[in-house]
Formats: C-alpha cells, structure tokens, sequence
C-alpha cells in the first residue's frame, strides 16, 4: 500500500457558510469564540463577556456595550458517488477504473488531512453495499477506499443506483464529487443531478482521448459495448471522425448545461489524474 | 429447377450435419474486438452497417462454402431426352467386290473414283450435315456385318463410312444385309421418322421364304425405304426388262424392285450412274427425312467442388482484408501538445505557476 504523500492534495472551498458546530477547516455560518473576526453585536444579543469589545464599546456615542464575533470554523463531508457500471472498464488512454480510484483516494487523503469526514458511495444498476464507505474522518481512510476500489469488478448494467444514492445522504451540507463518465440517458443524467441539487454538486467525467481526438481516420473497427448493448462494426473515415468528434462535443456540452443549473461546471478527468488542476477548477468555479 | 437441385449429391453427405458451423460469425468476430463505454457514443453510419453484414456474410459464406466443398459436391450425369428435326437412318451398304469398280465397270485408276469411294465421300457429308439425325451403318456381301449401331455419334458413323471404300467381298446376299438393316432400328416412338438407305449396285434374288419374313419386319417398322442404285454403265437399269424369260435370276435388279414396290411402304428408287447423280440423290433424301426425332444427350457427371472452394477463397479474402484494415482505438495517436494545454485551461481558470510536468504514469493502488 502506497500513500500518496508525494501527491498535492484537492484544495476545495464549499460554498457559502456552512452550518455545524464541529471544528473543521471550513468557514462556518455560526459565530463562535474563535476564528476570523467577523462583526461586533451588542452586548445583549450575544452576552458573552469574554469576549466584550472594549474599544468598540468606549466609541460608541449611546454607552453600547459590544461583543465582538468569530467566525467558527467548520467542517464539510466529503462524498465520492462513484459510477461502478461496466462502462467504467473502459480502458483507453488509461485505465478508466484506475483512474476513478486514484482520484476517489486522493480525495479522500485530501479531506481527512483537513479533517473532513469522507464517504463513498459506489453505484451501478443499485447501490453497491461493498463499496459503501459512510463518513470517517480516520486517518486510514485513503488506503481504505483504495483496498476497496483495487477489488472491485465494475459488472452491472445501467446507473440507476446514482438517484437511489441521493437518499444515502442526509440533507445537511456537503461536497458531493459525482464521478462517473456520464454514458447515461439524458432522463437519468437530469434526475441523478435534481436529486443532488441540495448538495454542493462536483461532476467529474471521466473521458479519454480514444474516444474522441484520438480516434483514427481510416480504419475498421469492431466495437463491443460493455454494457451489452450490441456489437457493431464502424468503417473510420475522416468525415465519420468529425461527426463523432462533433457528437461527443455535443453530448459533453449538453452535460455542462445540465450540471451547471444544478451545481457547478463538469471537471473532465481525461488520461491522468492531476490534483492541481483539480483544485484549480473547484476554486475557480 | 428442382429436378437440377435433385441431381446435386455429394461424396460425404454427413459433413453436412457441419453446416450449422456457419452461423458462427453470426455470434463472434475474427476482427479485433474494442471494448468501448457506450457503442451509441459512435454516430449512425449506413456504410458501416452495411460493412458489417457483409463481413458477417462473408464469413458465413467462407464456413458454409468449405464444408461443402469437403462434403465433396457434385452434380450427378444425367440422359436427357430432347426433341430435334432429324431422323433414323439405317444405311445398308453393299460390300461387294464390284463396289470396288467405277461407274463404268472398271477397276479405278487415276483420279478414277470407284462406285464406294463416291459413296463414302457423299455419305459422309450427309452424316455430318443434321445435328440429330441418328445413323446406323450396316455392311453386307455374302454375309451382313454389322458395323455401327443406330447413334448419334456422328463422328463413329462417319469413320464407319470412311472403311466402306476398303476393298469389297464375295457376292451380294441383299436378303440377310436386308434384315440386319431393319433390326438396327431399335425402339422409338411412332412418330419418329424411319429411313433405311440401301447402297447397292446389283441385287440378288431374294429367296420366297425369306421374303416373307422380311414382309413382316417392314410391316412393323414401316421405314422409308430408298435404293440407291449405283448402276454401273451398260448394266441393266431397274425398269428394263430383260429380253428373254422375265425371272428374278434374269433380272435381280428389277424383281427387287417389285418387291420393294409391293411392301406398301414408302419407297423410292435413285438410279445413279455417276458421283453427281449420287449426291442427287442423297439431297433429296435428305429434303424427305424431315421429322421431329427424340434423341438423347448425356450430361456428365460434374464435380463442384472447385467452386465450393473458390466461393470460400472469396469469402476469405474478404474477411483477410478486413483484417488488415483493422484499426486500433487503444493505440491512438498522441493528443497534440497544444490541445492538452488548452484542455487544462479549460479546466483550471486559475492557471498557478506549478509545472506540468507530472509523472504520466498515474499512481496505481495495490490491494
């Protein structure tokens, strides 16, 4: 088992102020006794004594007496809903599923290093129980979710199990990162992303050169479904190529239409997993 | 169509209980497989579809056309019977010494022909001249012999022919020649047409008991009959009649006739004292003898082997050079730099100063 140390972690910054009173890493909605300075109060509103600010209170003309408040700094919890569906053994470029794990354990080193809870929740036609991993903040728990992700056989058909996922989760705050390539109907992609609106909802789309720009021009190619729907034999030629280029330009910007009126922009993981780039789109975003 | 399907066999009918095989490309593919996450991410592409039946028939077909070309298949000889313009000749040719002679009675010299050789000459442009006439060729002196029986074979009738002009025999017993001639018609249908072509250039008397028997088969097989009488110059003719006692030893030739004229059969008499009068006379034979014949067509035996294999060589073919146009998705083609690091501007909008230069090779988790 290797830890990532050498890895940068994930910089994530929630949205908004959240609420809890647990001490974490992120700006929280309560006023606490320490933290950042936030506003002063009068005396009455918040009658801590401790805390009565001396100066504030000498200025102020009617003999108000101030407190000044901190803001508390909290924590967020961390999901992974990773798509486990057969389509994840697709292997291109890179290793699809590979590449899901190593993103899904430096997420997860990321956010207990900080001290956020992390969870996962694997999916494919149904939730898969051996791939549930609720909330810990343990030190353990990236080379947890990688024992776990290194033995798992992406089999199931279809991904129906990310709508039935939302209900795992309770209603509080959080970061959700949806990882998944997203080969899914449009009826699925729009329901999975209304039932996880509450949430602060990350897409990643795992995608691959071969797919798309790395496609041949001339060629035959005799293409198998991993989710059974069929064999096919496709002729490539240049005029095909730029068809399916433009289709897969089409289907990833229909993707963005959606996640973007539910969360934010999809972050593309495509060859390799760099968590610069990560953090990157998560703080610009 | 069915009777042509019912002549195909083979030489080991039970590799036929194989050919189910050759629904095998209808399950799996000899091409490189791709996986792929969603085969609908491809566009719909008609010139693919139809690339794949056809790769998926030419297999078929490669299976299917080497199994049967183990089998061993071919198609059965068979005898056809057909209908053609034509007719069943028996020629009777006398063999006699005096054939040998000319038209004028003398031995040939020279560019002399003798009385055989012209009727070897224009009997055998008559043999070759109708495509279904049927030949029988009957040769008799003291004896009959028979030389050819009734064939279409033209080619054998016509080299039956061409030994008439060997040097003749003894003496002409036309009775016994007679009889063989009319036995060399064998079964047919009534209405073939019949025509018994008597080359002769003397006659002999025909003995009262045998004439009676001979009465009898042309009763039966009423056949056209022709005399071609090769009359050698000074010889008396059919009709003279002879100055003295009117017998059939006084006169063969004329008393033949009679008996030939009292068969009730269609009978005609061609005097020919010459070569021109002899293909005279044979034209007219040949304008008389014009009726539908059945005659048969032997079909051989014909192995389809060659073409079982030759049809799978091409289904192969094309299933080879499918091969060889195969491309594969995992080997793609670099991702030009350029395109990578706009990818990654597209996706971190806060470029920081941190190099790109990662290792490529993603950390793999073992478990």
């Amino acid at each position: 088992m290797t830890e990532p140390a050498d890895q940068p972690d994930i910089v994530y910054r929630p949205r908004g102020r959240l609420p809890g009173t647990r001490p974490g890493a992120h700006r929280g909605r309560e006023a606490g006794g320490l933290g950042t300075f936030r506003d002063q109060v009068p005396f009455l509103r918040m009658p801590d004594a401790r805390r009565m600010d001396v100066r504030a209170t000498l200025r102020d003309p009617f003999e108000g007496t101030y407190v000044r408040r901190f803001e508390a700094r909290t924590l967020v919890e961390v999901w992974a809903l990773l798509d486990l569906s057969a389509s994840m053994r697709f292997s291109g470029e890179a290793d699809r599923m590979a590449l899901a794990a190593t993103f899904c354990t430096g997420l997860a080193a990321s956010a207990t290093r900080i001290g956020d809870p992390f969870g996962l929740i694997g999916c494919d036609a149904a939730v898969r129980e051996d791939v549930f991993l609720p909330a810990s903040r343990g030190r353990g728990r990236a080379a947890e979710v990688a024992r776990r992700l290194a033995g798992t056989a992406c089999t199931g058909t279809g991904a129906e199990g990310m709508a039935e996922a939302a209900h795992r989760l309770d209603g509080r705050p959080k970061i959700v990162f949806l990882i998944s390539d997203f080969r899914w109907p449009e009826a699925l992609i729009t329901r999975v992303f209304a039932s996880l609106s509450g949430y602060d909802l990350v897409p990643v789309v795992l995608g691959d050169a071969a797919e798309s720009e790395g496609l041949p021009d001339w060629g035959l190619l005799e293409l198998d479904d991993l989710e059974g729907a069929g064999r096919r034999v496709v002729f490539m030629r240049p005029s095909l190529r730029r068809r399916w280029i433009a289709r897969e330009a089409e289907r990833a910007e229909t993707l963005r239409r959606v996640a973007t009126r539910h969360g934010r922009p999809p972050f593309r993981l495509a060859g390799r997993f760099d968590p610069d780039a990560v953090s990157r789109h998560l703080l610009g975003t | 169509m069915s009777n042509a399907l019912a002549r195909l066999s083979a030489d080991h009918p039970a590799l036929f209980w194989l050919l189910p095989l050759a629904l095998l490309p209808l399950l799996t593919s000899a091409q490189r497989i791709t996986p792929v996450a969603a085969i609908a991410a491809g566009p719909a592409d008609g010139l693919s579809r139809a690339l794949g039946w056809a790769l998926r028939a030419s297999g078929i077909l490669a299976i299917a056309a080497l199994i049967l070309a183990l089998a061993g298949p071919y198609r059965q000889g068979e005898t056809l019977t057909r209908m053609g313009i034509g007719a069943q000749v028996s020629i009777l040719i006398d063999r006699s010494g005096s054939m040998n002679e000319t038209f004028a009675g003398r031995q040939p010299s020279g560019i002399e022909e003798s009385k055989a050789a012209a009727s070897r000459r224009l009997l055998a442009a008559f043999v070759g001249s109708r495509a279904h006439d049927q030949f029988a060729v009957t040769a008799f002196s003291t004896a009959p012999m028979l030389v050819v029986p009734m064939t279409d074979r033209h080619a054998a009738v016509r080299a039956a022919i061409a030994a008439i002009d060997r040097p003749g025999l003894d003496y002409t017993n036309i009775a016994r020649g007679l009889a063989m001639g009319l036995s060399q018609f064998g079964p047919a249908s009534p209405a073939t047409s019949r025509a018994l072509l008597l080359v002769s250039d003397g006659a002999a008397v025909i003995d009262p008991r045998v004439q009676d028997t001979l009465r009898a088969a042309f009763t039966r097989l009423h056949p056209n009959l022709y005399w071609l009488f090769l009359r050698t110059k000074g010889s008396p003719s059919i009709s003279d009649r002879p100055s003295g006692e009117d017998t059939p030893q006084a006169a063969p030739e004329r008393h033949l006739d009679l008996f030939f004229k009292s068969l009730r059969t269609p009978y005609r008499a061609f005097e020919a004292e010459g070569a021109d009068a002899v293909a005279d006379a044979i034209a007219q034979i040949e304008r008389l003898e014009r009726d539908p014949i059945p005659y048969t067509e032997q079909r051989p035996r014909r192995d389809l082997a060659g073409l079982a294999y030759g049809l799978s060589l091409f289904g192969l073919a094309i299933l080879v050079g499918a091969k060889l146009c195969e491309a594969d998705l995992r080997r793609t083609r670099p991702v030009p730099v350029v395109a990578r690091a706009t990818e990654k501007l597209a996706n971190g909008k806060l470029p920081t100063g941190k190099s790109a230069t990662d290792p490529a090779v993603p950390p793999r988790f073992a478990a």
